[in-house]
């Protein structure tokens, strides 16, 4: 038997009343009477930044901890998410609300934030009402009272709806979006901890990290690392989808095989074809093939692979799909999520995308594959955010599984 | 009088037109009679053996007629991996259709400034546009008014049309009219030029204009000139085999199979709009049809995929009036002008069982009732119908039939048989889907950015349809969906585009343990053998 936490049956709900009785809001009382040590219970614990980087959450927070109001500290609960084939934050807003505020104020209570910003993509209606009535009970909580009085003065909580835009999520961009204009990444340094929304010290979490903040506070930090397999801690929400007969968000131990995801939970391919590959973590990481299925889906093992366990998306491919058409589409995704303020990104994707559709209708020669090896090679690392390394890197390991398949579109 | 050498009951085709013959005048039978018990009894729809519950889609747990079921819970034509190599096209409104609806819309949609395709399986206006011979109805007589357009066709709609849908069909109707003749469309006039009405069946006033019995065909015209002088790319041969879709469900464009080389082709648009026309080739019930070769249902099919409601999928229009005889033109619509005209309707027995200009349903029902009760007309290989009294017509309005009707005069030299002294042997036929896909007042359907004009639409015409409301419905809600289709593709596009809907619909098979043997749409009916789906070269024998 798998053992649920954030998808736990006792954490569902928007209840707060509910919430309580199944142990909620024990993680924070244990924080209130033990705040110098929440920190370094996050590092025992060893969890891990659950929106794509997998960058360890105790760093971010130390980095946060150490500097003092100016005049204020902001959290942003980053709730943007628009990757394709990534829906657990929607999943966890809208089913299990509580979890997320609690790891919110536990955070504030760890760090001395005075403003929280729950930043939520506004296609996701649900999560929005659900986060809003969500803290209107917290609010008239003694528990809340006492994390005021904690941080002696009142504590800010604002629900923001984003931009929608891809790039919104990027932990800078949203800094932007914050403070009320277009998402535009920042270069780094300075690092949010430094400087984030109005030159204030800014942390930024992803919906998922924080939710799990409250179990590893009343559980402890051995509890949570043992439930990961091997050297992982904690469980992971998993987005599986495509060509599978039952996708959905599953909650799986971190570091469960791919093959136990694809086959056992998500019950096997659509129609019984053969698995051909599968697009990890949305699209800002790369390609697994069928000789990964033993791959274990942590952040390290993934990387060992070549590839990134990124926000835990599964987009399963099967058999007779073309891949050059697909990674067209993903490139297209990126050229049109492009904010297009650096030129090699704004004119780079497009690029790409015009050689990709040009190579997949049979248009294409030799010298345009030249030309799009050539910008994989090139383009990397030139954007002030990530997004345009996000579109190589799906190009570069399609390229790199599945040459062939580019090599017999040409002309 | 009954039947010596028949099998059934009914009388044999030469027997009773001699008796016809020699009629003069024809005593009309009871003509008030209980007509839901008419229906209920008659009437194919009512047939609970033909209907089924819906398994799967929006529509889930709903009656469905038994035929359509099977196409909405079909398989789909196309893999993702078909597309790969497929050409991608992009522009701001995609129209599939190019009968009446979809011209009406594109063409609306090009004047606001959008850069349309229409995308039509044949040619444009192979449809069922050219067929209405009737008219087209629209309140403009003195004394007449929307207001009782309304009523006739809630009340024809046994009161299950949506209220807001009719009231914006009957509000356009007049401006509807003025619009269609400048385009240049020409109507039946008066010595003094005003436009000839004349009543339809189940209508409280005399409201239909039309030209000759060749309305829809003189309307086709002028809307295909239209479409030919504007800037609109009109794609021949290009039936949609399945819509797609962005991220957040909003349709985003269609694949199109281009049949003289058998590739598909994406076609990505900020809206869609589906005029595909009805489903009379489905020949449900097996009954012959009045409609065009295209109407197989096409666009329910790939709506319905993409999670739009549908409405009354168990409510069809049966035409009075088919030729039953001879049998190669069997379905083949003869116009409720001429009822309307005052040509009655005679059974075997020389008497007239039916008030004629009663709604189609009931006068349907009416002919179906002779035939089974005997009093019904019969030929070989189970042709069975009643008389359509064209002589008596002739006789009472000489030279009515040529003036008003040549294309039913045609009909007849093309039947060998003169209609002015012989009459026609008629029998209801599959003639219009009275539901469809769900719409609102801009033709928009359940799922954002996809519109659904015409035939194809449901709701105006509750469960019966007037005569002379098809064709004021395509220019009036086609017209609607275009200008509102291009007010809305100011955007930036899609984001992310694809056909993950397919993979839904795999999977809500597979659960349910259903059969994925038929594909849909059927784009051509079962008895013709075009391999649509062929990658290979070829032609398929049209012109292009």
């Amino acid at each position: 038997m798998i053992d649920k936490v954030l998808l736990h049956p006792d954490s569902l709900g928007n209840s707060l009343l509910n919430w309580f009785k199944g142990y909620g809001g024990t993680g924070l009382e244990n924080a209130l009477s033990e705040p110098a040590s929440i920190i370094s219970l996050i590092e025992m614990a060893g969890l891990r930044g659950l929106g794509g980087s997998g960058y360890p959450a105790h760093l971010k927070w130390q980095a946060v901890a150490d500097q003092t109001p100016n005049p204020d500290k902001y959290l942003i609960c980053n709730g943007n998410e628009d990757e394709p084939g990534t829906f657990k934050d929607a999943c966890l807003l809208s089913t299990t609300p509580h979890q997320v505020i609690e790891g919110a104020l536990i955070a504030a209570v760890a760090n001395q934030i005075n403003k929280i910003v729950f930043y939520i993509n506004p296609q996701q209606k649900n999560s929005l009402d659900n986060i809003r009535y969500g803290l209107e009970q917290w609010q008239q909580s003694e528990l809340y009272a006492r994390v005021e009085q904690f941080l002696i003065e009142p504590l800010s909580i604002e629900v923001m709806a984003s931009s929608g835009h891809y790039i919104g999520g990027e932990e800078t961009a949203a800094i932007e979006s914050v403070e009320g204009k277009f998402p535009f990444p920042r270069g780094k340094p300075p690092f949010p901890a430094d400087s984030g929304v109005h030159g204030c010290p800014t942390l930024v979490n992803n919906i998922e990290t924080l939710a799990n903040v409250p179990h590893i506070m009343r559980r402890g930090a051995k509890w949570f690392s043992e439930l990961g397999r091997g050297e992982s801690s904690g469980t992971k929400l998993y987005c599986l989808s495509g060509d599978v007969l039952h996708p959905g968000v599953y909650e799986l131990p971190m570091g469960t095989p791919l093959s136990e995801l694809i086959f056992t939970h998500g019950g096997g391919m659509l129609l019984g074809k053969k698995l051909k590959a599968v697009f990890t973590g949305g699209v800002s990481s790369t390609i697994l093939t069928p000789k990964d299925l033993d791959v274990p889906l942590d952040f390290d093992s993934v990387h060992t692979r070549g590839s990134s366990l990124g926000t835990g998306a599964m987009i399963v491919v099967s058999e007779g799909t073309g891949i050059v058409k697909q990674v067209t589409e993903y490139v297209n995704f990126y050229a049109h999520s492009s904010c297009g303020q650096c030129p090699s990104c704004k004119t780079g994707t497009y690029y790409i995308s015009q050689l990709l559709n040009k190579i997949d209708t049979g248009r294409a020669s030799d010298a345009d594959l030249d030309a799009l090896v050539d910008l994989c090679k090139i383009l990397p690392g030139s954007g002030l955010c990530h997004l345009l390394d996000g579109a190589i890197k799906i190009v570069d390991s399609s390229m790199r599984h599945f040459v062939d398949e580019y090599k017999n579109s040409l002309n | 009088m009954s039947s010596g050498t028949e099998i059934s009951n009914n009388i044999s085709y030469a027997q009773a037109l001699q008796n016809f013959l020699k009629q003069t005048e024809f005593p009309a039978r009871e003509l008030a009679i209980d007509e839901a018990a008419l229906l209920e009894r008659f009437h194919p729809d009512h047939n609970q053996e033909n209907i089924e519950t819906l398994q799967v889609g929006p529509n889930k747990g709903e009656p469905c007629h038994k035929q359509i079921a099977r196409f909405l819970q079909a398989d789909s034509r196309i893999d993702a991996a078909d597309l790969a190599g497929a050409r991608i096209q992009e522009t701001d409104i995609l129209v599939i259709g190019g009968g009446g609806a979809g011209c009406a819309a594109a063409l609306t949609a090009a004047e606001k400034g959008a850069k349309v395709i229409l995308a039509t399986k044949l040619r444009l206006g192979d449809s069922n546009t050219v067929m209405a011979e009737g008219g087209i109805q629209a309140a403009i007589e003195k004394g007449d008014t929307p207001q009782s357009h309304y009523d006739d066709t809630y009340q024809a709609g046994h009161q299950q049309g949506k209220k807001e849908l009719i009231k914006q069909l009957v509000m356009d109707g007049p401006e509807t009219i003025r619009w269609l003749i400048q385009q240049g469309m020409q109507f039946d006039v008066d010595e003094f030029g005003d436009l000839l009405t004349r009543k339809a069946g189940g209508s409280s006033a005399s409201r239909v204009v039309s030209f000759r019995d060749y309305t829809g065909l003189e309307m086709m015209r002028v809307l295909r000139e239209a479409v030919d002088n504007s800037n609109i790319d009109v794609w021949h041969y290009s039936p949609a085999v399945e819509l797609l879709s962005n991220e957040s469900g909003h349709c985003a464009g269609a694949i199109i199979s281009t049949l003289h080389n058998g590739r598909f082709v994406q076609i990505n648009a900020r809206e869609v709009i589906i005029a595909t026309g009805g489903i009379g080739r489905v020949h449900l019930n097996q009954f012959a049809t009045s409609n065009h070769f295209g109407a197989t249902g096409d666009g329910l099919v790939l709506a319905y995929r993409l999670g739009a409601k549908l409405r009354e999928l168990d409510s069809f229009q049966y035409h009075p009036t088919g030729v039953a005889f001879p049998q190669h033109l069997s379905g083949t619509l003869i116009t409720e002008g001429v009822r309307s005209a005052g040509a009655y309707l005679i059974n075997a027995l020389g008497e007239r069982f039916v008030d004629e200009l009663k709604p189609r349903d009931i006068v349907a029902a009416a002919i179906i009732r002779e035939c089974e009760q005997g009093r019904g007309v019969t030929g070989d290989d189970g042709i069975r119908g009643v008389w359509l009294d064209t002589p008596g017509l002739e006789a009472r309005h000489p030279g009515i039939l040529q003036q008003r009707f040549p294309k039913l005069l045609q009909l007849g030299v093309k039947s060998k048989i003169d209609i002015r002294s012989t009459p026609m042997l008629v029998y209801p036929t599959l003639h219009y889907q009275n539901g469809g896909v769900v719409i609102d007042s801009n033709s928009l359907s359940s799922v954002p950015g996809l519109y659904c004009v015409g035939e194809v639409s449901g709701g105006i015409h509750g469960r019966n349809r007037l005569m002379g409301n098809a064709l004021l419905e395509i220019i009036s809600f086609g017209r609607r969906a275009g200008a509102e289709a291009a007010s809305q593709c100011q955007s930036r596009g899609h984001k992310k585009i694809g056909i993950t809907h397919i993979s839904n619909l795999r999977r809500e098979l597979m659960q349910h343990g259903m059969s994925m043997t038929t594909k849909a749409p059927l784009l051509f009916p079962d008895y013709v053998h075009y391999d649509t789906d062929s990658q290979e070269d070829g032609n398929f024998g049209f012109g292009d």
